[in-house]
């Protein structure tokens, strides 16, 4: 393991909303953000733009580290690297606002961090993390729960934070969607090359990354899905899969010592569930990592014990499971994966 | 606003990109706000081999936004390349003419003819073909 380089791991915000959005809006609501705001936003966390697309659910950008999702009424913002991610919550907050519309839930989530002495404040410990959080939010979103689950891998574990004004029997049922936060450490080597750019290739961006795209297998992870990438220079990867209203996203950090990938994506209660197996099996096969770690917020217990089993194929073994209660999110749980032939 | 959110960031400056907005009067790009008048402008362009580039996107649309200062400035490069920005909102028959599903969607016609389109503020991926399809 390397001493210093690129943190992978990302940190995730999930924010919704509500308000009156009016009928006339075409029921955007959040996607009435002025994109300047968005800006301001991303320049408070650290980050800019580097590709965009818009359906009619929702828009999707492609960040300099990760990603963010704006829909009518919640917002998924995803960072890596020593971006100050948690920064954004006043602003975004303040923009909301202005538009009519209130905070309802936050939830924010994370793994490991494998550099942590390198992270700025807040974030250079759980602690700093909830306790800037709590001030910054408005004091009506009382149900609150801050919690570290466990493996027994000591680098992987999942920091869980969620506050919502909802009260617990209020959670919204028609929230059939549950979400899947794949981390994947100790690439293959060989697979993790292909996120390189080609020394002279002078293919950048959008060009290099639909290159990547193409070679690694990426594109079949959901064949109906647009994909909307990006390759970093000199190496790194960034994805964003739209389909219809539901995202998908990988992001990838090659270098050995400190390679890392992430595989997240949104699934419905209404779902075959084995669907959802297919496809993270086809995620982490893009990658065949050491060690996987699946946390899932919000499904049935047929899924994440599908889940269990879906890496076996792989060469990949559950090694540990734990289960919590988060205020709004439902339940979480935390799965992590090791190579069969490890002890 | 904008001393508001200053103050609010503590007097670090940042300005939003000023690319979008001032440079639309010196912008090479043209817009048309009915339909009628954008079939009047397409039948009279369909007859040269001019490339012209549709850029389809929404006043609201936030990574249109972000594509704009890319777009205007490959505009005032490319000077013998037609650039158009039309409305889905103002010109929702063309949009679905056209296939429009996702915002920005960048249609590259010749003579009329669709020759190549990008989806998404993919910049690179769009000077490539802009640049492959000029005359």
């Amino acid at each position: 393991m390397a001493v210093s380089g690129f943190e992978g791991f990302e940190k995730r915000l999930e924010l919704h909303f509500f308000g009156d959005i009016d009928e006339d809006d075409n029921m955007l609501g959040l996607r009435l953000l002025e994109f300047e705001s968005l800006e301001q936003v991303l320049f408070a966390v650290q980050c800019t733009v580097v590709s965009a697309v818009g359906n009619p659910f929702f828009d999707a950008y492609v960040l300099s580290e990760s990603s963010l999702f704006v829909y009518p009424t919640k917002i998924i913002i995803k960072t890596c690297g020593t971006t100050q991610l948690l920064k954004s919550i006043p602003p975004l907050i303040h923009f909301a606002n202005n538009l009519g519309l209130h905070l309802q839930t936050c939830r924010y989530t994370r793994g490991n961090f494998i550099f942590p002495k390198a992270q700025p404040f807040p974030h250079t410990s759980f602690k700093e993390e909830v306790i800037y959080i709590e001030q910054n939010i408005p004091i009506n979103i009382c149900y609150r729960k801050a919690s570290v689950m466990p493996s027994k891998l000591p680098a992987h574990s999942w920091h869980v934070f969620t506050a919502t004004c909802l009260p617990p029997l209020e959670f919204p049922h028609d929230d059939a969607a549950f979400t899947v936060e794949v981390c994947m450490t100790e690439l293959n080597r060989h697979l993790a090359r292909q996120f390189f750019m080609k020394s002279g290739d002078g293919k950048t961006g959008d060009i290099g990354g639909k290159e990547m795209t193409e070679l690694t297998g990426i594109d079949t992870i959901n064949p109906g899905a647009f994909i909307c990438d990006f390759a970093f220079d000199p190496c790194g990867y960034s994805m964003n899969g739209i389909d219809g209203d539901r995202y998908s996203t990988i992001h990838v950090t090659p270098e050995d010592g400190f390679s890392y990938a992430s595989f997240e994506c949104i699934g419905s209660v209404y779902d075959d569930p084995d669907d959802i197996v297919v496809t993270l099996k086809k995620a982490v096969q893009v990658f065949m990592p050491e060690t996987v770690s699946v946390s899932t917020t919000g499904c049935s217990r047929e899924v994440w014990t599908k889940v269990a089993h879906a890496f076996e194929p792989l060469g990949l073994k559950c090694r540990s499971f734990a289960m919590d209660e988060f205020p709004a999110a439902g339940t979480i749980v935390f799965q992590t994966f090791t190579a069969a032939r490890r002890k | 606003m904008g001393s508001f959110l200053s103050s609010f960031f503590g007097g670090a400056s940042y300005s939003a990109s000023e690319d979008s907005s001032s440079s639309s009067e010196s912008s090479r790009v043209s817009t048309f706000h009915s339909a009628p008048r954008w079939q009047l402008h397409f039948n009279s362009v369909k007859e040269t081999p001019k490339l012209m580039v549709i850029d389809f996107s929404a006043s609201w649309c936030g990574p249109c936004k972000f594509m704009e200062p890319a777009l205007n400035d490959m505009a005032a490069r490319f000077t013998d390349v037609e650039f158009v920005k039309l409305d889905v909102d103002e010109l929702p028959d063309v949009a679905q003419e056209f296939g429009v599903q996702a915002m920005p969607t960048f249609v590259l016609l010749k003579n009329g003819k669709e020759v190549d389109r990008v989806v998404g503020a993919q910049k690179n991926e769009l000077e490539k073909k802009v640049d492959k399809h000029k005359c």
